[in-house]
């Protein structure tokens, strides 16, 4: 198949990649850019592990066209954490245990980051609403709510400069 | 597992992209949210030699909403901005509860309205892998002979599985349909066609552009049933919607319709006459929830068995009908 | 928890911060120059004769560089001694729909799919067999010509005079409960990149048990085990799918080899479920005997497994479900037949609470009908029944710490039992159960004399130490167990603890992820590897100082000369001197179960003991739609002894995420089949639950501080999961009044339960039918 030569915005950063027109977002974030934290767990796009954001909403890469998305900005997990210093929901999955295998963890942190964004103080039901495209194996979801509750407290008595949402 | 070739077309125009479509033909199909088209591509169920992405047609985005017209709605707006839109919420609660119920959040954040309206019909024995197919040689709605559902039958019984369209359905929505020939508007229950395997009536060179619904099912009571293993995520196992209009307790109108039971959305006929004119009774809600499980006819197309399936049609038409209509008498 | 400095603490784990940036690598993260794709052609067929592959037209195909068929590499293996029957492509015989036929290895993706379809199979159908009970009549066309009958084993264990106690018992109670093939689902599918190079073989694996995938690949590669090196980098999930030799693994090794280049082969998610080896259909047929005061008499079970075309760990799951009828409650006479049957559907496995399960199902609920018909409360009926530890069960299992009853009590006190079983309304419910698990098994299944697990430490000048460990983290926390006992045995922060994990080159042998052992069998090699490290720094402080080693003593990272002199000196400083006194500083541990908790002398026997049980008592409050039947699960309550939580974060989300497991297989999960195919091998239609079915779970720790675990501990990661499903199944009695003795329990089963309960009302009140 011929490729085209695509542009890309993700995680900030500008990418020129010949692509051909069935590559996926998915498979071109860990095959050309080598950004593995996006995941692929099934594929019939039901289990949410490849998940990024797209302008800031989740979507998940495993049904996305590559080129398709070239004028839209585009975050994977490693666009989370800023100069190497997590974030406090990246840190709320380490110390109330909402990353156990770690597969999932990739697209719910983005969930989640999306979620608080909008909604800084969003309640059990509405995180489980929010996160339910998201299959986890391992956690029976409860440490990732006290993940992201981690985060809302953490976020809630910040220094006032600090920037509102995850970021 | 990447997907078969294809070209990529990326219009950015209406007309752009009928030219695309009249000059693939039959080798050309329409991409937007990708949900639906892209798992289906992967396992070998379409091979078109194009794809023509319709993400680029802004004019087909967005909601909007006066007394006099009505609602109008473009096809390339997500799920996700229906279920939200405080307008559709307010006017046509029925279609903003079905759209809050598909897939799941990320799915909805891109599964568009004109998708879901257009979505391939389901079964346990199509919705497989080409390898899965080939061990039992494939179905009479792909590459075989048989249908594994209905053995000896030259019917596809694969199903209708989107919420939004019974919903619709219920508020006299009109399809807005762009062609070459330009643009015309056809009344929802006459799009579809209740056959597993020729879903609908869409050329191979037309473009769904939209919906409108009339001013006049603005703000009717309405609720959507939706049945399913897993609350989220899955497909209807069988849905319910229902819009009615109520008048001092008196039934003025009263509109029904199903999915995920036939290869079509179908529009319950016989439920107007056994409720309008009538005062709440028990009686007249058991008739339209008999009239209901006359038209739902589930087979084994899914991981529910049909008998349970047509169970529950009954009961979510009992208690819809129940909680709109007795509410709206006073009565409880 | 004062004693301790970073046992008993909430600690993260330690490959956290890799796993929420995205930058830890999983198996198909990682990539080679000059890498090939592997796809493997899998049979359509369940059961046939391969009379003729030609795979010219394949090889010919530009792009692809190694094709491989059975013939090629026929050694046999499994991950049974009594089981090797598997090979790495099929040689003869296709046994199940998914089987393996060939594999190539190409350039990319697309020629090896299209390589895939130009390979030419003859076959020869045979008759299939894929019913449970069925598959025993077999006259002929086995699917194993060596196991007559399509039986793989069977066991007949008899402790007692059970048909005495059952003559003699106040009730007697029988109840058949089926419960269907679940799989394990990590949200990984399994991945395996191989290399071939200089002789040498370098295989990185999604796998729970890297030494059994070296000893495999040794036999099947007809290689010896110093020319294999296998590694394991992150797991995305275990729960079992992982813990035996799974296909893909042998045949990238064997592509790779073919190929002279690396060979990267990652399941598609149905091919996950081809390899499955998750928890078999099982019947299991129970019947009990009780006095009227409700004291367990007698236990009798027979139980058909279903474990589909191979041999696998089926033995071993056949022989849990009856021995761990034992080491709960206070059996005194106990019969168990089983029959662990083959048929023409993917082979079945290890799967979290591996074979005890649907036996704590089938045991649970009809505890509580007996408790019924006896009119004693059913968390009453369990206290009447517990063990007196330490004993020894009369089927030969050794109990030496046991926290049920109060896990009993706490679970009963939390969910307020007492102001609820029996008096919600209707159509709500709580239900009560218990179960337990192995903390390790006491007898290896490669049936060998060597420890269990060894552990190696090596210090540095500088006080840091590395860890060299050959247990399997998959997300369980194990790494992090670990690295918290060896720093608190030697008193230093954990940060100076490295860890090197999983890498038959580098790491001393462990058994392996499975059977919850790693913390109790890893854990107390770590303990004693530590201690052999402050012996030797001890010894070389003794030089220096020039006083008697038995002077000298080390508390929290600090050493001292115990008689006056005042000598005292830091970890790192004593690491440095040992290193200036012997050229280097390193110890061993290791790990072997005790003789006594090894179980009996019987045929099978072996299956069974550990060296500890862990135990867990829950309760399950519903609400049950009575017209629909659907059933939403309001709370669970789970109380869970793992004898010391070492750190509490991972207990609790091992505990929490186990009865949400079962909880799956209770209410949604289920393998579906039509003629041996799998109908739903998808994430779409294997129904795992997502967030909006997930219950809060209220998750208590009951620690036991058993007198053999590492610093008490014992395994917290399964015996939570087979409580859970009773738990529910009780709830729902309790709801509305109907027994559900087949899983899932769905909406559909509960409906028609409740019609015939009508029905049957009707005709009893002289009502029409």
């Amino acid at each position: 198949m011929t490729k085209e030569s695509i542009q890309l915005k993700v995680n900030g950063q500008r990418y020129d990649v010949a692509v051909p027109p069935n590559k996926l977002l998915l498979d071109l974030l860990r095959e050309d850019l080598r950004l593995t934290g996006s995941k692929r767990g099934c594929d019939d796009s039901s289990c949410g592990c490849c998940t990024v954001l797209v302008d800031g909403v989740p979507q998940l890469s495993c049904v996305m066209l590559a080129a398709s998305y070239q004028d839209v900005e585009i975050t994977t997990i490693e666009g989370v954490a800023r100069n190497g210093e997590l974030t406090p929901l990246q840190e709320g999955f380490c110390v109330e245990g909402g990353a156990q295998c770690g597969f999932c963890t990739p697209g719910i942190i983005l969930v989640a980051k999306a979620l608080l964004e909008r909604n800084p103080n969003p309640t059990r039901e509405e995180m489980a609403a929010a996160l339910s495209g998201n299959l986890c194996r391992c956690t029976g979801y409860e440490q990732i709510y006290l993940s992201i509750e981690h985060a809302i407290k953490k976020l809630q008595t910040a220094p006032l400069e600090a920037v509102p949402g995850d970021d | 597992m990447s997907l078969p070739p294809f070209a990529l077309l990326r219009p950015r125009a209406l007309e752009e992209a009928l030219g695309h479509l009249a000059q693939h033909g039959s080798e050309a199909m329409i991409i937007a949210g990708g949900t639906d088209v892209v798992p289906n591509l992967r396992a070998g169920l379409f091979a078109p030699r194009a794809l023509v992405d319709i993400k680029g047609l802004t004019d087909l985005k967005g909601i909007s909403f006066d007394a006099e017209s009505g609602l109008r709605i473009g096809a390339l707006t997500t799920l996700t901005e229906i279920a939200e839109s405080p307008i559709v919420r307010e006017h046509y609660s029925v279609l903003a509860e079905a759209a809050a119920t598909v897939a799941s959040p990320v799915l909805r954040n891109m599964g568009t309205l004109g998708g879901n309206l257009c979505l391939e019909t389901r079964c346990l024995w199509y919705n497989q892998s080409y390898t899965w197919r080939s061990s039992c040689g494939f179905c009479l709605k792909k590459d075989g002979d048989v249908c594994h559902v209905a053995p000896g039958g030259q019917r596809c019984w694969a199903v209708w599985s989107s919420d939004t369209a019974p919903a619709l359905l219920t508020l006299e929505a009109e399809l807005g349909i762009a062609s070459p020939r330009g643009a015309r508007w056809l009344p929802l229950d006459q799009f579809y066609k209740n056959d597993g395997m020729d879903r609908m009536r869409l050329a191979k060179d037309e473009i769904v552009t939209g919906v409108r619904v009339p001013a006049r099912t603005a703000g009717l009571r309405g609720s959507y049933s939706k049945l399913r293993v897993r609350n989220a995520i899955d497909y209807p196992l069988a849905g319910l919607a229902v819009a009615m209009k109520l008048e001092d307790g008196v039934c003025r109108s009263a509109c029904v319709a199903l999915t995920g039971v036939n290869p079509a959305p179908l529009l319950v006929r016989d439920v107007p006459k056994a409720l309008e004119g009538q005062r709440y009774s028990a009686e007249r809600v058991e008739e339209a929830a008999q009239a209901v499980i006359r038209t739902g006819k589930p087979l084994k197309t899914s991981v529910s068995t049909p008998e349970y399936r047509r169970d529950i049609l009954r009961v979510f038409a009992r208690r819809a009908l129940t909680r709109l209509w007795a509410n709206g008498s006073g009565k409880h | 928890m004062a004693e301790f400095s970073v046992i008993g603490k909430r600690l993260p784990m330690v490959d956290a911060p890799e796993k929420v940036t995205g930058a830890g690598l999983y198996t198909d993260d990682l990539a080679l120059p000059g890498m090939l794709v592997g796809k493997i052609l899998h049979s359509p067929h369940p059961h046939a004769r391969i009379r003729r592959i030609d795979t010219s037209k394949a090889e010919a195909l530009p792009g692809v560089r190694a094709v491989v068929t059975g013939r090629e590499f026929p050694n046999k293996y499994g991950i049974l001694p009594i089981g090797h029957d598997e090979t790495a492509f099929a040689v003869d015989k296709v046994r199940y729909i998914g089987d393996n036929v060939a594999g190539v290895a190409a350039e990319s993706e697309e020629a090896a799919r299209q390589a895939l379809a130009l390979i030419e199979v003859d076959y020869e159908i045979l008759p299939a067999w894929f019913d449970a009970e069925e598959t025993m009549k077999a006259e002929s066309n086995w699917i194993h010509d060596e196991k007559p009958h399509n039986i793989e084993k069977e066991y007949h264990h008899n402790f007692g005079d059970v048909e005495a106690a059952l003559a003699a018992a106040d009730v007697v109670r029988s109840e058949r409960f089926v419960c269907p093939e679940v799989t394990h689902a990590a949200m990984e599918p399994h991945s395996t990149l191989a290399t071939y190079e200089g002789g040498r073989v370098t295989v990185w694996s999604s796998t729970q048990v890297p030494y059994y995938l070296h000893r495999t690949l040794s036999n099947v590669l007809a290689m010896p085990m110093e020319q294999i090196r296998v590694i394991k980098p992150l797991i995305g999930g275990g729960f079992g799918g992982k813990s035996e030799v799974c296909p893909l693994e042998v045949q990238a090794a064997c592509l790779a080899r073919k190929a002279g280049a690396p060979v990267k082969i990652t399941y598609t998610r149905e091919e996950v479920f081809y390899a499955h080896r998750g928890r078999p259909q099982q019947i299991v047929e129970l019947t009990m005997g009780a006095t009227r005061d409700g004291r367990i008499t007698a236990v009798k079970a027979r139980i058909v497994q279903d474990g589909g075309a191979f041999c696998g760990y089926g033995p071993v799951t056949i022989l849990y479900s009856g021995a761990l009828l034992g080491a709960m409650y206070d059996i005194p006479n106990l019969q168990f037949d089983g029959y662990r049957v083959l048929t023409n559907k993917p082979a079945c496995g290890a799967m979290r609470g591996h074979g005890t399960v649907n036996t704590r199902f089938a045991f649970e609920s009809l505890l509580d009908m007996v408790a019924e018909e006896l009119k004693i409360d059913p968390v009453e009926i369990r206290r009447r029944n517990l063990l007196k530890p330490p004993c020894l069960t009369v089927n030969q299992l050794r109990v030496t710490s046991y926290g049920y009853p109060e896990c009993i009590e706490k679970v009963a006190a939390r969910a307020r039992w007492t102001e609820k079983k029996g008096k919600l309304p209707f159509g709500r419910g709580m239900g009560f159960a218990g179960s337990h698990y192995v903390s390790g098994a006491a007898n290896a299944i490669n049936r060998s004399e060597m420890p269990h697990t060894t552990i190696n430490l090596r210090a540095e000048a500088d006080g840091t130490v590395t860890l060299f460990t050959g247990a399997s983290e998959i997300g369980q926390g194990s790494d992090t167990i670990q690295v918290q006992l060896v720093a608190e045995e030697l008193g230093i922060d954990l940060e100076r603890v490295k860890l090197v994990a999983a890498d038959t080159d580098r790491t001393p042998i462990d058994l392996g992820s499975y059977s919850s052992r790693v913390t109790f069998m890893a854990g107390n090699a770590c303990l004693e590897a530590a201690r052999n490290l402050k012996k030797k720094m001890c010894e070389a402080l003794a030089k220096r100082w020039g006083v008697p080693v038995e002077e000298l003593e080390s508390r929290r990272g600090r050493f001292y000369h115990r008689n006056g002199t005042g000598k005292s000196m830091s970890f790192e400083e004593a690491a440095a001197v040992s290193i200036e006194e012997f050229g280097a500083l390193e110890a061993t541990g290791a790990y072997s179960p005790p003789k006594e908790a090894q179980g009996g002398k019987f045929k099978g026997a072996g299956v069974g003991p550990s060296p500890s049980y862990s135990y867990s008592a829950q309760a399950v409050e519903v609400t049950v739609d009575p017209e629909t039947g659907q059933v939403k699960v309001d709370r669970i309550t789970v109380a869970h002894d793992c004898g010391r939580a070492l750190n509490p974060i991972t207990v609790e989300g091992q505990v929490i995420g186990s009865v949400w497991m079962g909880l799956g297989q209770a209410v949604q999960e289920e393998m579906l089949y039509n003629q041996g195919r799998i109908m739903n091998p998808s994430m779409l239609e294997y129904k795992v639950p997502s967030t909006l079915e997930s219950p809060p779970v209220d998750c208590l720790i009951v620690e036991s501080i058993d007198p053999e675990g590492p610093l008490g501990a014992k395994e917290a990661g399964e015996g939570s999961l087979a409580a859970t499903i009773p738990a529910l199944a009780n709830a729902v009695y309790d709801a509305v009044g109907v027994r559900i003795t087949s899983l899932p329990i769905t909406p559909e089963k509960i409906l028609r339960a409740l019609r015939e309960k009508e029905k049957k009302k009707a005709a009893g009140n002289g009502g029409a039918p």
